[in-house]
């Protein structure tokens, strides 16, 4: 019996595991691949929501990541895994292929549904939410104020 | 015998799986699918959907509410509260974390979901330091990150909606589809309202939030017992004009159980004053 359970784990690992087992997507509206794993670490690409990143390895609450040929790193708050593989026609690296995700995660209450929202509540003060998300302060500014008020870098 | 049929299965079934070509490969990936559809079907609201409601809800608090349009106040606040967001375990939402102030003497803070939070001019000028200002985002952002808005949503009114949605790739909605699911939007969003601005969360979620809060603030390298410090001035200052006071659970009942929580963790006094210079600084400017 024990040699039949050691063929049995033999063929396990040699079956060849789910081709897209290690690719991630981009669940937030735009970030960055960084050159360490730390917020505030130099950018090396910028990411939009769906992009599909290669994920080789993790580091603490990071993924070592790879897209369209840039590695870097991502924290996991940016990423889900997503049944890529179960989507027909959808490649990888971000070539206009995860549009059908896109498409599928942008479901629900999305922007179709928010427009005739605000169609029928015209009073409802979207401009000054549009403000408020369009205000951004410089990551370089973030880290700064950091390092001046004694705090700990993430 | 029975072995050598068990060994034959295996091998059947590895060869099935690595060729990739046969019966067997497809109808494991159908049965894959139907998981996930059936998954999908009972699915919770996503960060997105999240965004969409945090926006609207932001929207409507704006009706109630004016901003206060001052540069420095909003940048120092957006500053302060990225410090501490970085530090949670959701440093990345869909649309990111806004920090913005609300122009009224009314003690409040707003956590809308998705990572717009509103603090008011009232509720700015109780805190006494950076760190205590920093505490109150820190709980706001605790409120977030434990989808305490979202969860006040009507679980009827998301099956509902989940009807309409679907679980097939993405199709244009009907006129009718889009009039069903705009109305339950605003359900969600009335839900969503009532909870935050008017009854306020549960004493279980207040804690929680409190307890997070601790935990973003110890991390950041900010010191924890500001919470402590603010809620016990908020005590003393009492409650003028409804705000806080009318939902969050008795000041007493937070500090006691904050007490347990921040006793032994040890502070960077010096660190602290700086960041009390630049506080003092900012408001001096702004608002006194």
């Amino acid at each position: 019996m024990t040699w039949l359970v050691i063929i049995v784990i033999f063929f396990i690992f040699l079956t060849p595991m789910d081709s897209f087992a290690d690719s991630m997507m981009v669940i937030t509206k735009g970030n960055a691949l960084r050159e360490r794993c730390r917020f505030y670490s130099p950018i090396k690409s910028t990411l939009n929501y769906g992009d599909i990143l290669d994920i080789n390895s993790t580091e603490g609450d990071w993924y070592k990541a790879k897209f369209k040929g840039v590695s870097g790193c991502i924290h996991k708050s940016a990423l889900e895994a997503k049944s890529v593989s179960s989507f027909e026609g959808i490649s990888r690296q971000g070539q206009g292929v995860s549009q059908q995700e896109v498409a599928l995660a942008g479901k629900g209450f999305n922007p179709e549904v928010e427009k005739a929202f605000r169609a029928k509540n015209p009073n409802l003060k979207y401009n000054i939410v549009d403000a408020i998300e369009r205000y951004n302060v410089d990551e370089k500014r973030v880290f700064e104020f950091i390092r001046m008020g004694g705090l700990t870098q993430p | 015998m029975k072995r050598f049929f068990l060994i034959f299965f295996i091998l059947f079934c590895y060869g099935c799986l690595s060729t990739g070509s046969t019966d067997l490969t497809g109808h494991l990936k159908t049965i894959k699918t139907a998981t996930e559809e059936l998954s999908k079907a009972s699915r919770p609201i996503s960060d997105v959907e999240e965004y969409y409601v945090g926006r609207a809800l932001a929207a409507r608090i704006l009706t109630n509410y004016k901003v206060l349009n001052n540069a420095l106040l909003i940048d120092y606040i957006n500053l302060v509260g990225l410090s501490i967001a970085m530090h949670s375990e959701r440093p990345n939402t869909y649309g990111g974390y806004h920090f913005t102030l609300l122009d009224t003497m009314e003690k409040n803070a707003f956590a809308c979901p998705g990572g717009i939070i509103f603090i008011t001019k009232g509720m700015l000028l109780s805190a006494k330091s950076e760190d205590e200002l920093a505490a109150i985002l820190a709980h706001e952002i605790a409120h977030i990150n434990n989808k305490d808005g979202i969860s006040s949503i009507k679980s009827a009114r998301w099956t509902e909606a989940l009807t309409i949605i679907g679980t097939q790739v993405a199709r244009t909605y009907t006129s009718a589809e889009i009039s069903k699911l705009v109305s339950l939007f605003e359900g969600a969003i009335d839900d969503v309202f009532k909870t935050i601005v008017v009854n306020g969360y549960s004493q279980q979620q207040e804690f929680s939030a409190d307890e997070k809060a601790v935990n973003y603030l110890k991390k950041a390298g900010y010191n924890p017992k500001a919470l402590v410090d603010f809620i016990t001035n908020l005590n003393v200052q009492g409650s003028s004009g409804g705000g806080i006071m009318n939902t969050h659970p008795s000041s007493s009942a937070r500090l006691e159980k904050l007490m347990e929580t921040t006793f032994q963790i040890p502070v960077d006094i010096s660190s602290m004053n700086n960041r009390l210079e630049r506080f003092k600084a900012v408001i001096k400017k702004t608002i006194q």
